[in-house]
């Protein structure tokens, strides 16, 4: 098996336990809206190592099941993930993304960005915009790139990662 | 790392970019009903097996606290089975003891909510209970303290169902003291800390005291009768005297709620003495029969149906 073909396994192996995660563990932990968005962490860490294109395609496929699962206003997660995606691979090439810490902040920014997109395509709701903006999402991001940070460390050899920062 | 990691922006990945963009754009102008019927096959397709881990995670949450609530509601009930020789007789205070689930007298189906960690996530809930379980679209849902939405698109065994959150969420209401008519809808303006409906449409003419009880008038056909919606707190604004709005406090959080029922068909009785003890009004003894009906209300229709 080529080097490459066995970083892509890898990678669909970490993305298929991260699914799992955020559908059978994440809803043990309480509170929606504070727990880590694990899917969300999945599609950076994804984008992060693939083309811009593969990167969007990613991130509509991740919107659409976020759709389908909680379709306040149905497309607009998908616009939200679809950018999100793009950004992270765009992101790519400016940061350097071996790092554990860069992913982490990636992760974060790209959660803010999300919520931000999302809320602006969905319309009005209970909370007022800036409620939401600057408490819930940098909340809600910072324990999603604390628990992607845990996830990275543990398979920092799994997907060839560098620990230090 | 991946080979395609370091490629520079080919053609390839911006019309992926723009194609998805476009998607996603034709999505959240599309028909509701369309988008609906989307979301429904997918999740009774693709997302069926994460929805099934994920109803399977919330039972292992609430399995442990739903235990001790029975446990302490069979004992309640051994206690007073002990101290009352007539069983029959005292069937009626059992029921009160046993929750809302047993009180309610219109037939209803549990159901599970399963919570999104997204900003929208309390305006909408997927709920899972679907068409299997009876489960229909525009079904109202309840938690033990009131009104929570109704239902919008139900699925073979998953439905979505639009809170008092939601913007577009309307119901027409009166309140308990008084019989004062009116419609209830989400604050536009709602600040962090309260979090709050309207309740308008009231005749100038007509005061509303805070502290009074808010309930659904079962006018529309949707809302049964008699559930709690909330409590006034105060009037917000007045209209150029015709009609006064008044600000209330919500007596169910969507986004708090782990279970909820979800009312079928038929919707034409009162369902308030169900609710008469979980809720801020005063809690009288069971009733023989419903409750007085209010006045006559004037020709109003839900407009959220």
């Amino acid at each position: 098996m080529t080097t490459t073909r066995r970083a892509r396994l890898h990678l669909t192996l970490v993305m298929g336990l991260l699914v799992l995660l955020h559908f059978y563990v994440r809803p043990r932990l309480g509170a929606a809206r504070l727990s880590p968005d694990l899917l969300l962490f999945a599609l950076v860490t994804f984008a992060m190592r693939s083309g811009a294109g593969v990167a969007s395609v990613a991130g509509f496929v991740v919107g659409l099941a976020s759709d389908a699962l909680s379709p306040a206003r149905f497309g607009a997660s998908a616009l939200a993930h679809t950018l999100v995606g793009y950004a992270a691979a765009w992101g790519r090439a400016v940061f350097f993304a071996d790092n554990i810490l860069v992913n982490a902040a990636f992760v974060a920014v790209g959660l803010w960005l999300r919520d931000l997109v999302l809320l602006l395509a969905s319309g009005g709701g209970d909370r007022p915009l800036g409620l939401e903006l600057a408490v819930y999402a940098p909340l809600q991001g910072v324990i999603t790139a604390a628990a992607g940070a845990v996830v990275l460390f543990a398979a920092r050899q799994f997907l060839d990662l560098r620990v230090d920062t | 790392m991946l080979a395609g990691s370091d490629r520079s922006y080919s053609r390839r990945d911006t019309i992926l970019f723009l194609a998805c963009l476009a998607l996603a754009v034709t999505a959240l102008f599309a028909p509701v009903g369309l988008t609906h019927g989307i979301a429904t096959f997918l999740r009774e397709s693709v997302l069926a097996p994460l929805v099934w881990l994920q109803e399977r995670a919330e039972e292992g949450r609430t399995s442990r606290a739903r235990l001790r609530a029975i446990a302490a509601q069979r004992d309640s009930a051994a206690h007073v089975a002990q101290l009352v020789p007539a069983l029959t007789a005292e069937n009626e205070r059992l029921r009160g003891l046993l929750g809302l689930s047993r009180r309610i007298r219109t037939p209803y189906v549990p159901a599970e909510v399963l919570h999104q960690p997204q900003a929208t996530d309390p305006r909408m809930l997927l709920l899972g209970a679907g068409r299997s379980a009876g489960v229909m679209a525009f079904d109202p849902i309840v938690a033990p303290e009131g009104l929570l939405g109704m239902v919008v698109s139900a699925g073979r065994s998953t439905s979505t169902a639009m809170t008092w959150a939601h913007p577009e969420f309307r119901v027409s209401a009166y309140t308990e003291e008084g019989g004062v008519f009116g419609i209830v809808a989400g604050a536009p303006a709602a600040t962090a800390s309260e979090v709050s409906l309207e309740f308008r449409g009231v005749a100038y003419r007509d005061s509303v005291a805070p502290g009074t009880l808010v309930l659904s008038s079962g006018l529309g056909g949707v809302y049964p009768k008699g559930i709690p919606i909330g409590t006034v707190l105060g009037i917000i604004r007045e209209q150029a005297g015709w009609e006064r709005v008044y600000s209330v406090r919500p007596a169910a959080n969507p986004g708090a709620t782990a279970h909820v029922l979800v009312l079928t068909a038929p919707r034409d009785r009162s369902v308030a003495d169900a609710f008469a003890a979980d809720t801020a009004a005063p809690a009288p003894e069971m009733p023989a029969s419903p409750p007085p009906a209010p006045p006559p209300p004037p020709a109003r229709r839900d407009t959220a149906r």
